[in-house]
């Protein structure tokens, strides 16, 4: 009987012993995640740590997301930060810095795009983060109709300008009125010039910077007085409302990014401002239509930068393990090949490491993008601004509010954050 | 011999405690805590950057919510929608409850429909209608082209918007309340009506002199548990409009959940939270008097 | 005013289960019917049939010589009094008398001198302002035949009426209804299951079993002439005593088991001469047996004593036959016996019934 005991006691902590450890982090249901689960197996291989990604949308993250980092220990050991929480993250003291894990590990934070690093890398001089991928915005458009020599004629005799990959707003716009046409005859359109994610909230602030950056404006001065109501900023708007009202599909006030992709991969649109990201979802023929016909530009005046980025929560049960995969994961061999799957690199070698550029071509324009890529607010009440600004803005895209009483209405809820924020004096 | 009895009782009485006891405690953890909690923490500056009870604001949580220039529109909104959802929902339910209950054959099949929509959950629900409903690329949309109807903004344009929230809202719900009407007319006692047939009253007459009064406890409960679970829509709006277009959906849930998480001010949502409460329990006991003076 | 007639009439459910069989009943003009049976023999549905509240699945019902078998109820100008009246639970009294007068267009002043009428006649006067479920059953029940008077019909049918009441109430409204009767002189069908109101109450009985007629006649006819054991052991309570017996070859004893014999009167030997030499049912009502031998023919019978029921007014003495059956016998209110002792008992034989053991029929009616 006791030799029975002590052998049960033998295999119980072997058991337990050989068990493997597992981390879980939150990620949000985009391409490079897949990328990142498809190459799991390797890591559990090299390291014998399981890896749990639990992915879900977008809209639900952030409030996923905050208890866990709010108690003592969370459920997630690694997570993955969208730029514009990290000015809430970092004054809450949710994350752990990394400084001396880099320092200790020899990891060169260079090899990141410095405009990476900016966003989501360093916060204050602490480096809280390490930059996964960039989904900075720019135009997506049809090639097959910039290419078409039927279209290139009658474009340019009736604005007298070359059809071309637009350089300037001013030809994109021109651009998007004239393929906004009825093609059937029965009175509804059936190309849109454009696609609008007019959506309340989130999808309407991402899509409307860049038409704020494209007219010159800003959403504020280097000493963060909100400047978003300026000229530029009611030329943006009504250059939006002009959008929605003749130049993208009825309804599209309420679209976010996926019914607006949807309208574009169904090929009834010429262009859309979007997250560079999706390329690879235009040029995939499951999930498009058009794909083969797509090409990316960077948004004349400059796209939405925008980027996530890894950390290590205070929170976390098991840093050194969580540690483990964020090294492996930005490691160059592992970042390369979710670039060659499609992913949105951070690091600068990447964008020109012949292999990734042999496998996308359009890399090279990607790292044009993201060069020229405006920075958003990020401070402690970004997502809230995120929040007003959003209902201000959906109120003038769908024409209930004028576009100058708009923005002076986010322009006021922006400033009472950073009053609230202490960047701004009363 | 009476002595031994109580003793008895007394024991009884003591085990029914001890086994209701666990049970009790969690529900006194589930329900009361977080109740006692809201309230306290809504005198409170707690936010999720700093959750602590350090700093007593009085009532200026209360003050600050109220200010809020977009409330007064949130509020309203929030009992239109309520109101429209609730009534045509009630409308619909007792025809298809009237209707349920005068069949015989295949009842079951039609149960399993009706609940259908019930039993999905309602982040589902908002996704399902979402890309039903798109102006584009959905199949309704499609369909009424096909008919030679012209395609519907659903979810762009403000007044169509609050009513495709509303449909949707019914979809799903309707037959709840369809169910509770259901068993209030099954258990009717038959001979009243054909006391009507022998007098010659027609059916409509039958429905509003013998149904509806001998329905009304049913339909109190109903109309209220409805009312009560409409107030707290939150997920239809979440994912299908965002409060939006502009603020035509905007509903108080919408607005206190926008508080908490994305404005991190637990406190100012618990105010808001607060409101609420006080003003369902208020609407639930005025009912609910009405209702014991029927008896 | 008017006479119902059922010709051939029958209910079929579902194809294949008959609760009423093919019934002939005329019903006269001012008449008091009662339907009387038990549970199940299609009583009620009779009378629903006569309401239009069912169907007719075959044959032919006429009211006042038309045919009324596709004729809405409504139209038929019956009234009903249901067994749990059926008050309209929200409405008032006077209301519930109302609403039917209402649908028909009475002009307001001829209901209002109704509701009046009727309300005196069954003293509801002051319960016009109530609603239903403030009042008694017996106040609803005045309710609910006051909201059939009302109506004027030409004939008022009552399916159970008294059955939700006490006894006592029970009582008191029978003695109401034949009041009714009596001063307005209106065609009625009662339905009941109760034989102490169909005695009391109807000019004819008709009893049914199975969805038949079994007889139908006078109340006193009946029990007197019973056509078969069912209707013998049915009216009465307790019951005749039927027992199992032979007829001597001659026809001039009837023997209950081997050891009793009892003389048959002259009289009847002729009326049961197919049964000489024959098993019988013997029939005699415990009204029948008296503990004194008393004028008529007389004979004897002893028994066991077996138990004693004091009812007061008279008691039941419950016996053992020689041959182990037991029967009942009225005795005087001041009879008194030991359990178990022996009693001569007398049975007058000119009372006496004789039924064919085979299906139950009288072999011949005894009593003229």
């Amino acid at each position: 009987m006791k030799r029975l005991l002590a052998a049960f006691g033998v295999l119980a902590l072997t058991a337990s012993a050989a068990q493997a450890e597992t981390i879980r982090i939150l990620m949000e249901t985009v391409p490079d995640t897949r990328y990142i689960q498809d190459l799991l197996p390797q890591f559990t291989a090299e390291t014998g740590i399981e890896v749990e990604i639990e992915a879900i949308s977008y809209i639900d993250m952030h409030s996923k997301l905050v208890p866990q980092l709010l108690a003592p220990q969370g459920s997630y050991d690694a997570i993955v930060v969208d730029f514009y929480w990290v000015g809430e993250f970092s004054k809450a003291g949710w994350l752990m810095p990394l400084d001396d894990l880099i320092a200790q590990d020899g990891v060169d934070t260079g090899a990141y795009v410095p405009a990476m690093m900016d966003l989501v890398g360093k916060v204050d001089d602490v480096t809280l983060m390490l930059p996964f991928y960039n989904y900075s915005m720019a135009v997506i458009y049809r090639t097959d109709l910039i290419e078409d020599p039927a279209e290139q004629a009658a474009f340019e005799t009736k604005y007298g300008i070359p059809l071309q990959v637009p350089q300037t707003w001013d030809e994109y716009w021109k651009q998007v009125e004239f393929f906004t046409r009825d093609n059937d005859g029965d009175g509804e359109r059936d190309l849109y010039g454009t696609v609008i994610q007019g959506q309340r909230g989130d999808c309407i602030s991402m899509q409307w910077s860049n038409f704020l950056y494209s007219q010159g404006g800003q959403y504020n001065d280097e000493n963060w007085n909100p400047t978003l109501n300026s000229p530029e900023g009611v030329a943006a708007m009504d250059a939006y409302r002009e959008a929605v009202l003749k130049y993208s599909p009825p309804g599209s006030e309420s679209f976010c990014f996926d019914e607006a992709f949807n309208v574009m991969a169904q090929g009834r649109a010429y262009s859309f401002v979007t997250f560079n990201i999706l390329y690879a979802s235009f040029e995939d023929p499951e999930s498009s239509t058009v794909a083969g016909k797509v090409g990316i530009t960077p948004n004349p005046g400059g796209g939405l930068n925008g980027a996530w980025g890894w950390a290590i929560p205070n929170s976390s049960p098991d840093k050194d393990a969580a540690w483990t995969f964020i090294k492996w994961v930005e490691s160059y061999e592992i970042a390369k090949a979710r670039a060659m799957a499609g992913g949105a690199p951070t690091q600068t070698a990447i964008f020109n490491d012949p292999d990734v550029v042999a496998a996308r071509p359009y890399y090279p324009v990607l790292g044009d993008i993201l060069a020229g890529a405006q920075p958003f607010p990020v401070f402690t009440y970004t997502t809230e601004l995120v929040e007003e600004m959003g209902r201000e803005l959906n109120l003038a895209a769908t024409g209930e509010k004028g576009s100058q009483e708009a923005l002076d209405d986010a322009a006021a809820a922006f400033h009472k954050l950073l009053v609230k924020d202490g960047k701004l004096e009363e | 011999m009476a002595h031994a009895a109580t003793a008895l009782a007394r024991r009884d009485r003591r085990f029914g405690l001890m086994l209701s006891a666990p049970g009790l405690a969690v529900l006194l953890a589930v329900v009361a805590f977080p109740l006692v909690f809201i309230i306290f923490t809504s005198f409170y500056d707690y936010t999720l950057l700093n959750p602590t009870h350090d700093t007593f604001n009085g009532i200026d949580n209360y003050r600050e919510a109220l200010d809020d220039a977009y409330l007064p529109a949130a509020i309203w909104t929030t009992l239109k929608f309520v109101a429209a959802s609730v009534i045509i929902e009630f409308i619909i339910g007792m025809t298809v409850a009237l209707a349920l209950n005068s069949i015989t054959r295949f009842k079951d099949f039609y149960y399993l429909i009706l609940l259908a929509p019930l039993l999905v959950n309602p982040v589902v629900v908002g996704l399902l209608w979402r890309m039903l409903l798109h102006t584009e690329l959905g199949i309704v949309n499609y369909l009424l082209n096909s008919f030679g109807l012209p395609s519907v903004n659903w979810l762009g344009d403000a007044d169509t918007a609050f009513w495709t929230v509303v449909m949707v809202d019914i979809w799903h719900q309707v037959s709840f309340m369809a169910i509770l009407l259901l068993a209030g007319l099954a258990s009717l006692p038959r001979e009243p009506y054909e006391a009507a047939r022998m007098d010659g009253a027609s059916a409509l007459s039958c429905f509003i002199h013998i149904t509806l009064p001998l329905m009304r406890p049913v339909i109190i409960v109903a109309v209220l548990l409805r009312l009560i679970f409409a107030l707290k829509t939150f997920d239809i709006i979440f994912i299908m409009t965002k409060g939006g277009p502009g603020t035509a959906t905007d509903l108080v849930s919408y607005f206190i959940y926008r508080a908490a998480f994305f404005g991190l001010d637990i406190g100012r949502a618990a105010a808001m939270s607060v409101a609420l409460l006080v003003f369902v329990i208020a609407l639930t006991t005025y009912l609910y008097r009405y209702m014991r003076s029927l008896r | 005013m008017a006479d119902i007639q059922l010709t051939g009439v029958s209910k079929i459910y579902g194809g294949n289960v008959t609760a009423v069989d093919s019934i002939d009943l005329e019903i006269r003009d001012g008449e008091f019917m009662v339907l009387l049976g038990p549970s199940g023999c299609g009583k009620s549905t009779t009378l629903r049939m006569i309401s239009g509240l069912e169907e007719i699945s075959g044959g032919e019902l006429r009211i006042g010589g038309r045919l009324m078998n596709d004729v809405d109820p409504a139209d038929r100008d019956l009234a009903i009094v249901f067994q749990n009246y059926a008050l309209y639970p929200h409405m008032t009294v006077g209301s519930n008398l109302a609403f039917g007068l209402k649908l028909r267009k009475v002009p307001k002043p001829e209901i209002e001198a109704r509701i009046r009428r009727t309300a005196d006649m069954l003293g509801i006067g002051e319960l016009l302002h109530r609603k239903p479920r403030e009042l008694s059953g017996g106040q609803q029940q005045r309710v609910a035949v006051g909201r059939a008077l009302v109506r004027e019909p030409v004939a008022f049918l009552l399916d159970e009426p008294l059955s939700n009441l006490d006894a006592k109430l029970r009582a008191a409204m029978r003695t109401e209804l034949i009041k009714l009767h009596h001063e307005l002189g209106t065609t009625i069908v009662h339905v009941t299951h109760d034989q102490v109101e169909a005695m009391t109450m109807g000019e004819r009985i008709c009893i049914m079993r199975n969805g038949k007629i079994v007889q139908l006649g006078a109340p006193l006819e009946v029990y007197r002439n019973p056509v078969d054991t069912f209707v013998a052991g049915f009216l009465a309570s307790p019951p005749m005593n039927l027992i199992d017996a032979r007829l001597s070859e001659a026809g001039a004893t009837v023997e209950l088991g081997a050891e009793v014999s009892l003389a048959i009167p002259e009289g009847h030997r002729a009326a049961l001469a197919s049964h000489h030499n024959k098993a019988v049912v013997f029939g005699i009502r415990p009204e029948d047996i008296y503990a004194e031998p008393m004028d008529g023919a007389m004979a004897e019978l002893d028994v066991t004593v077996v138990a004693l029921e004091a009812l007061g007014p008279e008691t039941v003495l419950i016996s053992r036959l020689p041959g182990g059956k037991e029967i009942a016998t009225r005795m005087g209110r001041n009879f008194h016996a030991r359990v178990g002792s022996a009693q001569r008992l007398y049975v007058d034989m000119n009372a006496m019934h004789a039924f064919n053991p085979d299906g139950g029929r009288a072999i011949a009616m005894l009593r003229a």
